[in-house]
């Protein structure tokens, strides 16, 4: 599997989330709804409850998450017409005219991030909004987000908030033994 | 030989019969892509600059228009008040828009009331009727037997001023429903209505208010950045374990109705302890050794018995609070309808953050800074002299009468007293909702001879109603400058993104047309347009209507300002011209001018405190109908803690019916630690009874139909938590209805 | 995952796809098989070839329709994705099918063939080429050719699940032998099944054949099933998770009882109550009908609900 984390010289678009500030408001989702036409029923992120304790000592967690762009996406491996591709700036996509609805690359995903759509019957997932993205502005999830709970940004601009984030903070990603070497990274 | 032949046959018959079942549903997928490719061609986009209208909150907001179609709502970073964010319920305001269930046209009712027999009008046939109606009952009861009441909103000034020209003092407003305990508190403390820094805070205390998920305001960023990013401490008492509970360092289940033990109790430790500000003390606030002798006997060791709370905690957190001072503050909140002594409640509150000294300084409590509109002169009519039905200026006399007291006139007009009222206007409001009790708001609707609704939808009360007047959804209207005060002040725009897909109006032009009918046209004589260029004259920028046109609002540049009233002879609004902590004015009108604490209702074996709480998904009763916000909050539930479940032999999802003395409901419950064991709560806004609504109609249960009537004694406010119920299960999961 | 994506309809396709490899692995290896210069079970290897084709073309018929777009499964044809197990099961079963086609039409025989050649009408009369000499010939080779294609198929469909890292319950290296050893011995059951449906039931020679080969094959299953759960339970925790899907969880019953005894202890026991006159006297035998259909619908079943167990619990299984 060959890692692409970017080549130098291109950005790599990647996401922080600070899962202390998120408060569960919904707002991502349905900006997220509202911005790519996400149909009824489906979702292309969600935010991962977790009760834990006994009362009255409680605790709760709010944890958004959503195509985590990996570097060794499964996704685009399994597909078996090629539809499913990475950009070289990191983004995973799905070009809607080569899919054929098979299903694959939903099931390879460790983080059940894609789903079929079956309004347009190709398969769907998070695109980090690079129609937004390519004109120069943050995603919808990012933007419309009262606690400022996402960071997007390149990977590769030293001077960056998302580098300058990671750089200052530990953070963690998920499911990292499936091999899928994903670019969501959870600051600790 | 030819068994061969036939097998043959029968297979290849077989394929082709299949091939053709299967294909003949498929071949319909080929138009789609066609479709998509001619999309993608010309697209006109336009972006437009206007002002959420989904909560009370007023976002700043960039509508994105593509081909006529309202697209996407984008956050515009311009606004201090929304800080470049904007919620779910302001992205789901696309769906408010397109929702095929919105009233189209003027409706006049063609059968009994509440039967939802309508006839489709016109504007004229509408506007008529109504006029009529109204004169009908100006003359034969005065034009006081008419109740105007609304919903805070833009254009609700032009609903008010008709109601007033027309003659009646009967204008009753959201405050009375919500924030009047907390607002006239304040007031009676501070002289003004302050605003609470909290991105600067150190340390937070917060009673209910419920920030990190009842709405999203400025407080809920501040917050977050400053308990999150800046290292606040935040205390939170509440008898649910809410998101903001979630947050806290220290979350404590309060016995509901004892937070004004706790504030006496910190009092107690703060003064006794001389952690408070004494030169403040000292120079600005009047009544401090009253106050003092006042709270020695409220100590620790009762708080907790009346809070639960352990005096440990309360003698520690009233010590780590004076000494974070000024940087800390116990938060007012905002819904303060909770219980019949709740302005007191407020009032120890306001009492406690004037002495550690946190008044108009950084990371404390604020007096709001305001911006200076232009105002259009209009005619003015003669103010009604009659005395309100709600007889606020006996009953409640310190209350705000702008807002009036709206249980108390359900009560009068029910009663008939001080006389009769017999019309009812409503605007951009839900009585049979927003108030306690609705089989009794129901009775108040039938025994009216006339009720008018103006509202974008079929609400509960529009479908009891004679006229159903549908205004412009907000994304279809122009409404006037409204500035909103804060630390960070701002005048926002609201300006028509696409033109109104149905017959429908802006409130203006509503009342226009009613005032015109009944001789008042003159009072409204103008435009929106020229209400609002008369606004924007003041502001200090230059063509400022174009500018908000383009930015959607004005924020002057610059730090916020603190200490403007510090200066040396500043006069407080009061009537001492300093804080109050003992308040003559109470005292003159008969309540108590120290706050003393009466305890709540005690809670009988086996029954359950009713609380309220709201969630960000959904805008009280007005959002539940939202196809993207029910997608995300499908319908409520009961909340019961898992003890008290079992002794009832309630499971998850079991079918339950709750229980007060004024009715009934039944929904599924929710069976979690996350509230008291002797408290149930229930979101509200569900239930509806309008069939219009048809993804809130029958849709989970109403809140209303158990919440007992009750009142704050000092403000007439609201008072909600006061409903006890008792609850039973009376079904299994699988049999929810 | 929120839902399946893969439902029935995937269950049935691995299913019939494995039953055609399986059908032409018997046929092969019956056409091989020879006794003097003649094959040693002419019809076994006839009956397998010519039903060979059918079930895949109807399990992927039925799964071109449910594409999203039916009519885009062409563009399965016009790339090659090596990484793609899908893509790799794609052109296998292209080569599949052109070859139990052609095999089809090698082993379909001359009379009825002559006989359809004379009922055509006189505008079709040039598809009497259909029938030319080295038609028969063409066996052995497409035997040859197809047996490692079939075997291909057969290991493909194990492999499409084996190769997703993400669902724990699939990826064991495993996973490719149960599928396979599975349908090798569903395409003897089917035979078994067909050839019992005569009123003279089995011969003796091809029953022997039969019996043996599933016998061996469920036994395969055996040794490839158990280490697959041994394994698993001594794996991480989202492996012993996944495992623990068919042990005490929800498709616990489907695959102990349905699987397990129904679809390989129950067919194993009577296949070998059956052939004891072979094994322990050497006799020859004469199966009985009832029993050898019996057995073999069960391994059928079995096979069927080996591969709902897979695809249903492979989506509900995955990593923390």
């Amino acid at each position: 599997m060959r890692e692409r984390l970017g080549i130098a010289g291109n950005p790599r678009w990647a996401l922080a989330i600070d899962t202390r500030k998120c408060i569960n408001c919904k707002a991502c989702i349905v900006a997220c709804k509202a911005e790519n036409g996400v149909p009824l029923g489906k979702f292309r992120n969600r935010i991962n409850e977790e009760f834990a304790g006994s009362y009255p000592h409680l605790r709760a967690s709010f944890e958004p998450e959503q195509c985590h762009h990996c570097a060794s996406p499964s996704c685009v491996r399994v597909c078996p017409t090629g539809a499913s591709y990475q950009r070289d700036d990191g983004l995973v996509l799905v070009r809607d005219a080569d899919c054929i609805g098979c299903g694959y690359c939903i099931i390879a995903c460790p983080y059940d991030a894609r789903y079929f759509n079956p309004e347009t019957r190709v398969v769907d997932k998070c695109t980090m909004c690079a129609h937004r993205v390519d004109a120069g502005r943050e995603p919808a999830c990012v933007e419309t987000c009262p606690s400022r709970v996402r960071i997007f940004g390149d990977l590769h601009d030293r001077n960056g908030a998302l580098r300058y984030t990671l750089d200052g903070r530990r953070s963690q990603v998920k499911k990292e033994q499936t091999g899928n070497h994903p670019q969501l990274y959870y600051l600790v | 030989m030819s068994r061969g032949v036939t097998r043959r046959r029968v297979l290849a018959g077989a394929a082709a019969a299949a091939a053709t079942a299967a294909l003949a549903p498929q071949l319909g997928c080929a138009p789609v892509a066609r479709r998509r490719r001619a999309a993608a061609t010309a697209t006109e986009v336009r972006r437009v600059a206007t002002a959420c209208e989904l909560c009370p909150n007023k976002c700043a907001v960039l509508a994105v228009v593509e081909n006529g179609r309202v697209k996407k709502l984008d956050p515009n970073p311009l606004s201090p008040k929304s800080r470049g964010m904007l919620c779910a319920r302001g992205n789901a305001a696309i769906k408010a828009l397109y929702d095929p269930d919105r009233v189209k046209q003027p409706l006049i009712r063609a059968g009994a009331r509440g039967e939802g027999r309508w006839r489709e009008a016109t504007w004229d046939e509408a506007l008529d009727f109504t006029a009529e109606r109204l004169r009908r009952i100006k003359d034969e009861y005065g034009p006081e037997a008419v109740l105007f009441s609304s919903t805070e909103g833009f254009q609700e000034e032009f609903f008010k001023n008709f109601g007033l020209a027309f003659g009646s003092p009967n204008i009753l407003r959201h405050p009375t429903l919500c924030l009047a305990s907390v607002n006239l508190a304040y007031s009676m403390t501070f002289g003004t209505v302050p605003s609470f820094d909290l991105l600067n805070a150190r340390y937070v205390i917060m009673s209910g208010a419920n920030r990190f998920e009842s709405i999203i305001t400025p407080d809920t960023m501040d917050l977050i950045e400053g308990a999150m990013n800046r290292k606040a401490k935040l205390v939170y008492l509440d008898p649910r374990f809410t998101v903001t509970a979630a947050k806290a360092d220290e979350w404590y289940p309060i016995r509901p109705g004892t937070d004004l033990a706790f504030i006496l109790a910190m009092l107690h430790v703060i003064i006794a302890e001389q952690r408070y500000d004494k030169e403040f003390v000292a120079t600005r606030c009047l009544g401090f050794d009253e106050l003092a002798a006042h709270v020695e006997r409220y100590t620790p060791a009762w708080a907790e018995a009346e809070t639960e709370i352990p005096a440990a905690a309360i003698v520690r957190i009233a010590r780590e609070f004076a000494d974070a001072a000024p940087r800390a503050v116990y938060y007012a909140g905002r819904r303060s309808s909770w219980y019949v002594h709740d302005f007191q409640m407020r009032r120890g509150q306001a009492i406690l953050n004037a002495i550690v000294g946190n008044w108009d300084r950084e990371g404390g409590v604020v007096p709001n800074s305001r911006i200076a509109l232009g105002e259009l002169l209009f005619l003015p009519w003669d103010e009604p002299t009659t005395e309100r039905v709600d007889e606020i200026a006996t009953r409640f006399p310190l209350a705000a009468k702008g807002d009036g007291a709206f249980l108390q006139a359900r009560e009068n007009v029910l009663a008939g007293v001080p006389y009769p009222v017999k019309g009812w206007m409503v605007y951009k409001q839900d009585p049979m909702n927003a108030l306690p009790d609705r089989g009794r708001t129901q009775r108040m609707l039938e025994a009216m001879d006339f009720v008018a609704v103006i509202d974008t939808q079929m609400s509960d009360t529009a479908w009891f109603a004679d006229v159903v007047l549908p205004e412009s959804m907000y994304l279809e209207r122009t409404d006037p400058l409204h500035m909103l005060p804060g630390i960070w002040p701002v005048v926002v725009l609201r300006q028509q993104v696409v033109p109104p897909m149905y017959d429908t109006k802006p409130n203006l032009e509503i009342i226009q047309g009613l005032a015109q009918r009944l001789g008042l046209g003159e009072y409204f004589d103008y435009t929106i347009e020229e209400w609002i260029a008369e606004q924007a004259a003041e502001l200090p920028v230059d063509n400022p209507l174009e500018y908000l046109k383009k930015h959607g609002v004005y924020a002057p540049e610059g730090a916020p300002f603190y200490g403007k009233t510090l200066a040396p002879g500043y006069r407080f609004l009061t009537r001492s011209g300093k804080i109050e902590l003992y308040s003559q004015r109470l005292a003159e009108a008969g309540h108590d001018p120290l706050p003393v604490y009466h305890p709540p209702t005690p809670i009988p074996e086996g029954s359950f405190r009713m609380v309220l709480g709201r969630k960000a998904t959904h805008t009280h009763a007005a959002t539940t109908n939202n196809v993207w916000l029910v997608e995300q909050t499908p319908t409520n539930h009961l909340w019961l803690h898992p003890d008290p479940a079992a002794r009832l032999g309630i499971a998850e999802g079991d079918l339950v019916e709750v229980t007060s003395a004024v009715g009934s409901v039944r929904l599924p419950a929710r069976v979690t630690p996350e509230i008291r064991p002797d408290c149930v709560f229930m979101l509200h806004g569900f239930g509806k009874k309008s069939p219009q609504l048809r993804r809130a109609h029958g849709n989970g249960a109403c809140d209303a139909d158990v919440l007992v009537t009750a009142w704050d004694a000092v403000s007439g406010n609201a008072a909600f938590h006061e409903t006890l119920v008792r609850v039973r299960k009376v079904g299994k999961e699988e049999h929810r209805a | 995952m929120p839902e399946p994506r893969w439902g029935w309809l995937i269950v049935l396709y691995l299913f019939l796809g494995g039953l055609s490899a399986g059908l032409f692995f018997v046929s092969a290896l019956a056409t091989y098989l020879q006794r003097g210069s003649d094959p040693a079970y002419p019809r076994l290897a006839r009956v397998g070839a010519l039903l060979a084709p059918w079930p895949v073309a109807l399990g992927s018929a039925l799964l071109v329709f449910d594409l999203g777009h039916w009519y885009r499964f062409y563009k399965l044809f016009i790339t090659f994705q090596w990484r793609s197990p899908m893509s790799i099961g794609a052109w296998l079963l292209a080569a599949f099918a052109g070859i139990t086609l052609l095999s089809f039409w090698s082993w379909l025989s001359a009379e009825s063939l002559d006989a359809w050649v004379r009922r055509l009408p006189r505008r079709l009369r040039f598809l009497r080429g259909i029938n030319p000499p080295w038609r028969e010939s063409l066996r052995r080779p497409l035997a040859m050719v197809g047996f490692p294609v079939a075997l291909g198929v057969g290991i493909y469909t194990g492999v499409l699940l084996g190769a997703v890292q993400a669902r724990p319950f699939w990826n064991t290296n495993l996973v490719a032998q149960i599928f396979l050893f599975s349908a090798m011995s569903t395409g003897c059951a089917l035979l078994i099944l067909a050839l019992s449906l005569r009123r003279a039931g089995l011969e003796a020679g091809e029953a022997r054949l039969l019996f043996s080969l599933d016998i061996v094959l469920i036994v395969l299953e055996f040794f490839v099933v158990l280490p697959y759960l041994i394994h698993g339970a001594l794996s991480p925790l989202a492996v012993r998770e996944a495992i623990g899907l068919v042990m005490g969880g929800p498709f616990t019953v489907p695959f102990w009882v349905l699987f397990f005894t129904l679809g390989l202890l129950l067919p194993l026991v009577l296949e070998l109550w059956e052939m004891r006159p072979v094994l322990l006297d050497k006799e020859t035998f004469h199966p009985s009908r009832t029993l050898a259909a019996l057995s073999a619908v069960l391994v059928l079943f079995g096979g069927l609900v080996l591969r709902y167990v897979f695809v249903f619990a492979g989506q509900v299984s995955a990593f923390q």
